[in-house]
């Protein structure tokens, strides 16, 4: 079986993502490279902070389920 | 052990020590623990990680979501041990093998619950917008209607399509990447290029107050 779903509508939830700001820029090879040091930072303190893994993290779902599975995994 | 069963039992005791890693790739019978130990741990992070994305395989059995989860520890197990002299110890061994192994299942879920999924790819905007509540309308249309300008104006055609499939179409990043034969940092970076147009268009145009608060994850 071949889905061929609708197109997305341009809605509010949509442009949200898409006016996230991403700045400063950290790459995804980047994220991966601090993440299991975040999640630990993270894991002990919830109320630390990183600003570039949070930036990168708002703007990128598949790293920020990856860290959310890595805190749950460390608490 | 199965998924449903989840945590291997006893591997805090493991996990306690860091120092089991150095014997990896060691010919003997300690090398070979160590191996076994790696696996165990790698298989704990991929079974959390199917298990936490189980919805996104609709009608996939218990059977079917731990071969999912043996198979991305097998994976990542060969990314660990060819990354292995990459580990700093800036985390503690464990956590950083986890990572390998959440990256890995979470790869494996997403490519498999986009497997019989066309990927849709156009630089033209969706002809209608769905949220149509009063309140949806009074607060967001008009930021809605300068977005599709911006969109048209502010973005090459490029980074249209790509924004408009991770972020409206919602196509996975990783999806997505092996689709179009590219990477997900490229695609991250050009929906970041394509995000900073869209933003200075819109606060150019006053639509969008240049401190806006950023979404925290």
């Amino acid at each position: 079986m071949t889905g061929r779903p609708e197109r997305g509508g341009l809605d509010r939830a949509a442009v949200e993502r898409m006016l996230v700001d991403t700045s400063p820029y950290l790459s995804c090879d980047d994220c991966f490279a601090r993440i299991d040091e975040y999640a630990e930072h993270r894991a002990a303190d919830p109320s630390h902070r990183d600003e570039l893994m949070e930036v990168h993290l708002a703007g990128c779902e598949a790293c920020a389920e990856e860290a959310r599975t890595l805190i749950a995994l460390l608490s | 052990m199965t998924i449903v069963d989840n945590i291997p039992a006893g591997l805090g005791d493991v996990v306690s020590d860091d120092d089991w890693y150095r014997h990896l790739g060691d010919p003997d019978p300690a090398g070979s623990a160590a191996q076994r130990t790696l696996h165990d741990l790698l298989l704990r992070a991929t079974r959390t990680q199917v298990w936490r994305l189980r919805n996104r395989l609709p009608g996939v059995g218990a059977t079917d979501l731990e071969d999912l989860a043996q198979q991305a520890a097998d994976d990542a197990l060969l990314s660990v041990m060819r990354k292995l002299d990459t580990f700093e110890g800036r985390s503690r061994f464990s956590t950083w093998v986890y990572k390998f192994g959440v990256l890995h299942a979470g790869v494996a879920v997403r490519r498999q619950a986009w497997r019989h999924r066309e990927v849709m790819l156009s630089d033209s905007l969706p002809m209608a917008d769905h949220d149509h509540s009063p309140s949806a309308v009074a607060e967001g249309g008009d930021l809605v209607r300068a977005v599709r300008r911006a969109l048209e104006s502010a973005l090459t055609p490029h980074q249209r399509t790509i924004m408009l499939a991770l972020l409206v179409e919602q196509v996975p990043i990783d999806v997505l990447a092996e689709r179009l034969g590219t990477t997900r940092n490229t695609l991250y970076k050009t929906v970041h290029d394509a995000r900073q147009r869209l933003r200075r268009a819109l606060i150019v145009s006053g639509h969008l107050d240049p401190q806006l608060d950023r979404r925290r994850p």
